[in-house]
């Protein structure tokens, strides 16, 4: 009993941290209709930035997610006005597939040139302290990227709901021609879009910097993860980010305690294969409703 | 408001001057030298089939294609290639063909949306009642979402989602589709009240009859080209008008 409340304990920590990671991921899917294949570039880019702030100033990677998203929010918006857009405009919604693709293999070499391709990890002052509840123990930075994670996606939520830029995006997801003849720049909107989920991205970066290892080449595994907790949780909502990703890390955690830890790769992609055959559009379904 | 002058002499009436406006799908020409003059303060009309080019047209004025060729000039000010939301920010606001409403926001949120734009933002509630008065039904189920209403109510929030932008020309295209007769009757009368209120109308139907009777002035575009213009009344009498579009022989 006290090794599943345990192990469920981990799951969730391991899931808020999917959840914020995979949220960009699942705005951009929703709202522009992309597979944005660099997300992973993103979280990875955050960790390092979260990690050369700590080495250089000693900034604490909680408070470094707050430069690392501004310059992540800045590289998204550029990003999605000039390449993006270029691929889709000339070719198609497809194409934007292949280009992010290659983007996200220059990102990987281009970190691997710069901080080689060994694992680092961030270690500020509280890593090792620990809580303890009765019998349960949970790492303080566990905790701290836990309530982070829940957090930014609180706000985000409260954004997409309640304020004018939230309705624009909404609208703009469901229905873009609508939204250009009632007034809003959906091309701004969609660098917008591309921009906070980057941020969100780079800020879960540097809180995943502080509870795992990471190297370069770790961006194909959150992008994958990404992808994994949209099929799960469905597209383009704060919320479905939140489901798939804490059932993601429960899926996680269990499969390594109770089945073997080389194992936890085929049990995600079972249930992924199993999420598609049985609700192939999430547990929540797509918050923008339209068909794409 | 029936004093409208020939295009071919547009004046400083003119409030909307479209010249020569061309447009290409997939190389095949859909819209072909289309040339338009509406005048303030009237009801003018582009009838036609289906296929004839008409959502193309006025989908170019509105900013939301571009086109091959022509120009779009709108009070004045060429606006031939300007994205649509700066369009709707100078009073000119398109209602698209199948309403477009943003079914996953509700009532409210939708007219909040376009009450946005810079020019009507301060007027954002005012116009937010002037919009649930013309169509109680709104206010009725504002907090629903769009989605869930009916085929005229989302007609209806189409209308108002434009009149938010407090438009100076308003361009309705095939407002009356899909409708049960009755609805369709009201919409006309719509039309013709808002024109009193002073807004200029472009109305573009498939409805012939019903367009006819009320446009000051009329455009006919068959396969991409305007065939045919004139006051609403004597193109509701002229013979081929009759023939293709009002099933009289």
């Amino acid at each position: 009993m006290f090794l599943f409340l345990q192990t469920t304990l981990n799951g969730l920590v391991l899931g808020g941290l999917y959840s914020l990671a995979a949220v960009g991921f699942s705005l951009i899917f929703g709202v522009l209709g992309i597979v944005n294949l660099t997300h992973g570039i993103f979280v990875v880019a955050g960790a390092f930035g979260a990690l050369v702030l700590y080495n250089e100033f000693g900034l604490d990677p909680l408070l470094a997610m707050l430069p690392v998203g501004i310059v992540l929010f800045a590289v998204g918006y550029i990003y999605q006005r000039t390449v993006i857009h270029w691929a889709i405009s000339r070719a198609s919604l497809v194409a934007s597939l292949v280009v992010t693709f290659g983007v996200a293999m220059i990102g990987r070499n281009l970190m691997q040139l710069t901080f080689g391709p060994d694992a680092h990890s961030i270690t500020p002052s509280y890593s090792f302290s620990s809580l303890t509840f009765g019998p349960l123990q949970i790492d303080v930075v566990r905790v701290v990227a836990l309530g982070a994670s829940l957090v930014l996606l609180l706000l985000l939520a409260l954004v997409l709901a309640k304020t004018h830029f939230g309705r624009a995006v909404r609208a703009t997801a469901q229905q873009p021609l609508a939204a250009e003849l009632s007034g809003l720049n959906v091309q701004r909107l969609h660098g917008l879009t591309f921009g906070i989920s980057a941020a969100l991205a780079g800020a879960s970066g540097a809180i995943i910097g502080i509870v795992q290892p990471f190297t370069p080449a770790s961006e194909v595994a959150w992008t994958l993860n990404a992808f994994i907790v949209v099929v799960l949780g469905g597209i383009g909502s704060p919320a479905g980010a939140l489901v798939g990703g804490i059932l993601l890390g429960l899926i996680n955690a269990y499969t390594a305690q109770y089945i073997g830890p080389s194992l936890t790769q085929a049990a995600m992609f079972l249930v992924l294969v199993l999420m598609l055959l049985l609700r192939p559009n999430g547990l929540l379904g797509n918050a923008f409703g339209e068909s794409r | 408001m029936t004093s409208t002058g020939t295009p071919a002499e547009a004046s400083d009436n003119s409030l909307l001057r479209v010249e020569g406006l061309s447009y290409d799908y997939a190389g095949m020409g859909a819209v072909e030298d289309c040339t338009l003059d509406i005048p303030r303060g009237g009801i003018a009309a582009l009838i036609g089939g289906n296929g004839a080019g008409k959502s193309t047209s006025v989908k170019m004025i509105a900013g939301a294609l571009r086109p091959r060729s022509g120009r779009v000039s709108f009070d004045g000010h060429d606006i031939t290639g300007m994205p649509a939301h700066q369009i709707v920010d100078r009073g000119l606001a398109l209602v698209p063909e199948g309403r477009l409403v943003f079914q996953h926001l509700s009532v409210h949120e939708n007219l909040l949306l376009a009450g946005h734009v810079a020019r009507a933002r301060t007027a954002c509630k005012q116009n937010i009642e002037r919009v649930f008065d013309l169509f109680p039904r709104l206010r009725e189920r504002r907090q629903q979402n769009a989605g869930s209403l009916s085929g005229g109510e989302q007609q209806m929030l189409a209308i108002g989602r434009g009149l938010m932008t407090m438009p100076r020309l308003l361009i309705l295209d095939e407002p009356s589709l899909g409708l049960s007769p009755i609805l369709v009757g009201s919409i006309f009368s719509l039309v013709k009240r808002l024109n009193e209120d002073g807004i200029s109308v472009l109305l573009v139907e498939q409805n012939v009859h019903q367009t006819l009777a009320i446009a000051d002035y009329a455009y006919v575009l068959e396969k991409g080209r305007i065939v045919q213009q004139g006051e609403g009344r004597r193109l509701l009498d002229d013979p081929k008008v009759k023939e293709a579009y009002l099933g009289l022989a």
